[in-house]
């Protein structure tokens, strides 16, 4: 039980990144692969305030959203004259300067020693210590994020996002400031994604870079991709399945360390074989 | 204590060596697709890893094949031509049905992202994710001096091979009429066809060049540094990195880029920790992004 457990606390954190990762790629159309930078800055805000400044958890996940999204203001604003396959390139770059931060900045980030002993969160003298009363805060949090990722995208706000999406010239004659709103939408996501980036520094009370590289950016990526574009509801269905694919392989009976190379070979193939025959996922409503 | 100068120099020279090999593939292939070809980097891998399972993992192959020089040179043939034949099959397996689908690059980069994550499980799957070296034990290594920088042998080769490539690449393309059906597939796919030329064909055959020379530079890393299955990621990026430095579609641009990286990642860790070398390199690249998005060389 306390197993299925941990799976739900890691769907919630992967479900919150795969949702704000949606914000940005599906909804506005930008093909962004830097979104384990800000979960990391996230994390890592979490951590080091924890650990070396007394914060508590809430404090601190403030201000990882913030450093998060003043940090996506400025990435936001170089990615900005950029546009698809650039874009994708240039957002590449992005997460692996961030991951060498993480990695260089030894002074405050210990680099690959990581950072031990991160505490659980506290709330009016509660503590979330268990993995069930974890579980809770975590869905709390990542229902929270679902609720407002889900009320931006059908605000008029989430209509301009939509038309930059379709065709941007078109929105922008008609006065909207399109370089604005893709800065705005790609700024929310990073906080939101801090979040998650919080909420796993708590949980699993150890970082270290390696959790922040490219690959997992991919990872999230192939999540929305699976579940389909511009769905959030596709989001948390891609996040589900590709938490659940590890176990689901190891139920069938690969070894440890080959199940985790096979994993990488199935969702691989997926992605191959939704572009071919499905490029707008399981769910979705937008073809890349 | 000496200046380390000149073995920076050497050491820039090399590393850009690398880049160029890979640059000179994906340029090739970039500029008849116009799609970032993500899967170039485990090409390289594939073609060091076969030299790898040749001479190193099958002993009843590797007594045939490490008996004499020649053995070695034929292990390296057939080192490239598996990544060939693996560029051959990704093309009309996979980007073939992209192209007739008319899909965006988008489509096409997470596609190739994902034949990318495929492949390179399946060399971890096969081979571990440990490191290995195709090269012998540290003793046997010929170096050589040069204005007081020390380059090894399998260097030298890097040296060699780039500067005949890239001279090679460069006249054919310009003179054959395979370079002129490149250039107009490159201009515009559509009036290429209608004008008579066979774009698919051209276009495989660009993918086995292309993955050739990719298998050749992950052979090379496999006998200079050594083999790992991530390898290709790095070299791939390094390898766009320099061609869009240099001016994307264009052969020499590529190499120029490669060299400049080269150097500015070399002299850029003088001061610093060497982990930094790949933030250098993007950060170099938004650079020349920003300031002159075609390149040193426009096509």
């Amino acid at each position: 039980m306390e197993y299925i457990y941990h799976l739900a606390v890691l769907f919630t954190i992967y479900a919150g990144l795969a949702i704000t990762l949606d914000l940005v790629v599906g909804y506005t159309g930008l093909l962004s692969v830097t979104h384990a930078a800000f979960y990391g800055f996230g994390a890592y805000a979490t951590a080091i305030l924890m650990t070396a400044h007394g914060f508590g958890f809430f404090p601190s996940l403030l201000v990882g959203m913030v450093i998060s999204m003043v940090a996506a203001l400025l990435i936001g604003f170089v990615l900005s004259r950029f546009k698809d396959d650039y874009y994708a390139l240039v957002s590449f770059g992005f997460n692996i300067i961030v991951f060498s931060v993480f990695l260089n900045w030894q002074d405050v980030t210990r680099g690959p020693l990581g950072i031990p002993g991160i505490g659980k969160p506290e709330l009016f003298g509660y503590t979330f210590s268990s993995t069930l009363q974890f579980l809770f805060l975590s869905a709390v949090l990542m229902l929270l994020v679902y609720g407002a990722a889900r009320f931006l995208v059908s605000s008029s706000f989430g209509r301009v996002l939509k038309a930059i999406r379709e065709d941007e010239k078109a929105i922008s004659v008609f006065g909207y400031n399109t370089k604005t709103y893709k800065l705005v939408v790609f700024t929310l996501s990073a906080g939101m994604a801090a979040i998650a980036g919080s909420l796993f520094a708590s949980y699993i009370t150890f970082i270290d870079p390696s959790t922040f590289t490219l690959n997992e950016s991919v990872f999230i990526l192939a999540m929305i991709i699976l579940g389909g574009l511009s769905n959030v509801r596709g989001a948390v269905i891609g996040a589900l399945f590709l938490i659940l694919l590890p176990e689901i392989l190891r139920f069938v009976g690969f070894p440890t360390d080959i199940a985790a190379q096979m994993r990488q070979v199935v969702y691989g193939a997926l992605l191959i074989g939704l572009m071919l025959y499905r490029p707008q996922g399981l769910m979705g409503e937008f073809k890349l | 204590m000496e200046s380390i100068v000149p073995q920076l120099m050497a050491n820039s020279i090399i590393a850009g060596g690398i880049y160029a090999l890979v640059a000179l593939g994906f340029n090739l292939i970039y500029g008849a697709t116009k799609f970032f070809n993500l899967t170039h980097g485990v090409i390289a891998a594939i073609g060091g890893y076969t030299v790898f399972y040749i001479t190193k993992k099958n002993d009843s192959l590797a007594s045939f094949f490490n008996q004499s020089i020649g053995g070695t040179v034929f292990a390296v043939l057939i080192g490239v031509l598996c990544a060939a034949l693996v560029g051959y099959l990704l093309d009309k397996f996979l980007y073939k049905k992209l192209r007739d689908r008319k899909a965006s690059p988008m489509v096409f980069l997470v596609a190739s992202l994902g034949a990318f994550t495929c492949l390179q499980a399946f060399l971890a799957i096969l081979f571990t994710s440990q490191f290995q070296t195709l090269g012998g034990g540290a003793g046997d290594i010929v170096t050589y001096t040069i204005f007081g920088g020390i380059i090894t042998e399998v260097q030298a080769i890097v040296i060699v091979s780039v500067v005949v490539i890239m001279l090679v690449l460069g006249i054919f393309l310009k003179k054959s009429l395979f370079g002129k059906s490149v250039e107009a597939i490159s201009d515009d796919e559509h009036v290429a066809k209608i004008v008579g030329i066979h774009t698919e064909k051209i276009i495989s055959i660009v993918f086995v060049i292309g993955s050739a020379i990719a298998g050749l530079a992950g052979i090379l890393v496999g006998y200079d540094t050594g083999l790992e299955p991530t390898m290709g990621m790095g070299l791939l990026l390094k390898g766009v990195i320099a061609s869009i430095i240099g001016g994307i579609g264009n052969v020499y641009g590529g190499v120029l880029g490669a060299f400049l990286l080269g150097f500015v990642e070399n002299f850029g860790i003088w001061k610093i920790s060497g982990e930094w070398k790949d933030a250098i390199a993007f950060g170099l690249l938004i650079v020349f992004l920003i300031v002159r998005p075609q390149g040193i060389l426009k096509r």
